[in-house]
């Protein structure tokens, strides 16, 4: 029992435990240290202090407020038409990743951009395949957003409380469509080239700022070598950042206010409902009890989008 | 909504909360079967349809074709409706400006505290008809192609005008005759040069009027050649 993994392995409580790992101190390098402490943290991640999981929790309160969003309940009558939502997330999530891989290759220069897509889609390892992903899952997440939006539309979704929601929702819609404009230029050939001219020149055509703003876009009164640099800063950095933002502020409201019941979906109603349950509604720590906590679910959870980029690395290599 | 319905919506949301199941893990579950499936499409559309590459953008190009994203289509296809060229930024900007506005405010429109879709059949319908009308004009725009050939019959004095309008994507906006695209962007041409004198048709193809782009790219002796071919229709 005096060995230090003795004791790591088989905790009899707290204070003994101290002891013996700080008279292991001592003989531990650093890198044995950090091992011992990410594998205590398993085991006594709710007291804190001690490791970096409790450190971390204790000031964050992050385990709670993930087992909260985990076992908050969705209403009754929860079906399919409800995941419409986060896939638009997982198709903005692979556009993001499969735009990293792209951006590795791509020169934003008139006089370059079209070689590198050549080179991109000819040579690079799976090049053709990811540029693949990307010009199409544009497509899938428009076609996502506007199935999302007619579920929110006709189960109602929109009303009270969740006005709001849809107002960020159709800012995202519009932001998306910003990011198809932009990005249909800079593949730079005929067809992107000539369709950005009329876009440009629809845009010119517009009331008051409609001038400016085509000028704005194209660097100028002409069609120039900035423009697609320009176009590239508004595709890969201004519009990806707002809409990331705008996701946040869309998944907080969506956990905050929960997602509707179809409206279809009622509750038998008794006469003599307690009035006490007129809660604003809000992140259901009520429900915490029901769900063991574990932690591996973190693990679960995340562990999907490390494969993907993973595989996205060879795919670049 | 008055304030007893909001009560009221809240008291009922908050049972049917109860009722239900937790987030973990049964929406995890439906949304990673459906992550799978949107992952599988988008990986079978890559595979399938690729990502070819078209010729370089050239601006001094006379053979182009300019169509947008297919989801921009029911946005042109919009200017079928609206022909006058005085009133083409209403329909470039300002009918998807006054739709974005009404689609932006719409909680604040509608604040009936019905939610059932068949029990507010104005608000059902109305959606209903702008559904069908986008995906008219998305397959208006998805079918109206831009034909190279131009059928109508003309003084062989201006054959090279001719071919040069045919190759140049005049017809992706405009009709001659029974090709191109009628009721297209542009104004028909068949008999532009009733109306427009060669001056002025010259002119607009190399400033490019409206939203049409310039053709000085096409070079001066193809920039008359068009223009006397044009001039020629009446």
């Amino acid at each position: 029992m005096k060995s230090p993994f003795s004791a790591k392995d088989q905790p009899a409580d707290t204070k003994a435990e101290d002891a013996l790992a700080q008279e292991a101190e001592v003989e531990l390098t650093r890198s044995e240290k950090l091992a011992k402490h990410s594998k205590k943290a398993a085991h006594h991640g709710a007291e804190g202090g001690k490791d970096l999981a409790g450190w971390v929790d204790t000031r964050t309160n992050s385990s709670g407020i993930f087992t909260a969003m985990m076992s908050r309940h969705v209403p009754k009558g929860t079906n399919w038409f409800y995941t419409l939502g986060s896939a638009t997330m997982f198709i903005f999530a692979m556009q993001a990743i499969t735009g990293v891989f792209l951006a590795m290759y791509y020169t934003p220069s008139a006089t370059q951009a079209y070689a590198s897509i050549t080179h991109l889609t000819n040579e690079v390892f799976l090049g053709e395949f990811v540029r693949g992903l990307h010009k199409w899952g544009a497509s899938l997440m428009i076609i996502l957003i506007f199935l999302h939006m007619a579920r929110t539309f006709f189960f109602g979704a929109y009303k009270y409380p969740r006005e709001l929601n849809w107002v960020i929702g159709v800012v995202l819609l519009v932001l998306t469509m910003v990011m198809g404009l932009t990005g249909y230029l800079l593949p730079f050939d005929q067809r992107s080239f000539w369709a950005t001219i009329v876009a440009n020149n629809i845009t010119a055509s517009g009331p008051v700022v409609g001038p400016y703003l085509a000028d704005f876009l194209r660097a100028g009164p002409d069609f120039s070598a900035t423009t697609l640099s320009r176009f590239y800063a508004l595709h890969m950095l201004v519009v990806p950042g707002l809409m990331a933002a705008l996701i946040g502020a869309h998944l907080f409201l969506v956990v905050k206010l929960g997602t509707t019941a179809p409206p279809w979906v009622r509750m038998a109603r008794p006469k003599h409902a307690r009035p006490t349950e007129t809660v604003a509604a809000g992140v259901a720590t009520a429900d915490v009890a029901d769900v063991p906590v574990a932690d591996e679910r973190a693990e679960e959870t995340e562990a999907p989008a490390e494969d993907e980029s993973d595989s996205g690395e060879q795919a670049s290599s | 909504m008055n304030n007893r319905e909001k009560e009221d919506y809240l008291r009922e949301y908050e049972q049917l909360k109860k009722k239900g199941k937790p987030f973990f893990p049964y929406a995890i579950m439906k949304d990673s079967v459906m992550f799978c499936v949107v992952a599988a499409v988008l990986i079978i559309m890559s595979l399938v349809l690729g990502a070819e590459q078209g010729p370089k953008a050239d601006p001094t190009t006379t053979t182009y074709t300019p169509r947008p994203e297919w989801y921009f289509f029911f946005l042109f296809e919009l200017l079928r409706v609206i022909k006058p060229p005085a009133l083409t930024p209403i329909a470039t900007v300002g009918i998807p400006t006054i739709c974005m506005v009404l689609l932006l405010i719409l909680p604040f429109i509608d604040r009936n505290a019905e939610r059932i879709p068949w029990r507010r059949p104005i608000a059902s319908f109305t959606a209903v008809l702008i559904i069908i009308a986008m995906a008219y004009l998305t397959y208006l725009g998805a079918t109206g192609g831009s034909p190279t050939e131009i059928e109508l019959e003309t003084n062989p004095k201006y054959e090279q005008g001719k071919q040069i309008v045919a190759q140049s994507g005049c017809l992706a906006c405009h009709a001659i005759g029974e090709n191109g695209a009628e009721g297209g962007l542009g104004p028909e041409l068949t008999e532009i040069g009733a109306t427009l004198p060669r001056v002025a048709i010259r002119q607009s193809l190399i400033a490019g009027p409206g939203i049409m782009p310039s053709f000085e790219g096409l070079g001066e002796e193809d920039i008359n050649a068009v223009a006397d071919y044009l001039a020629s229709l009446d």
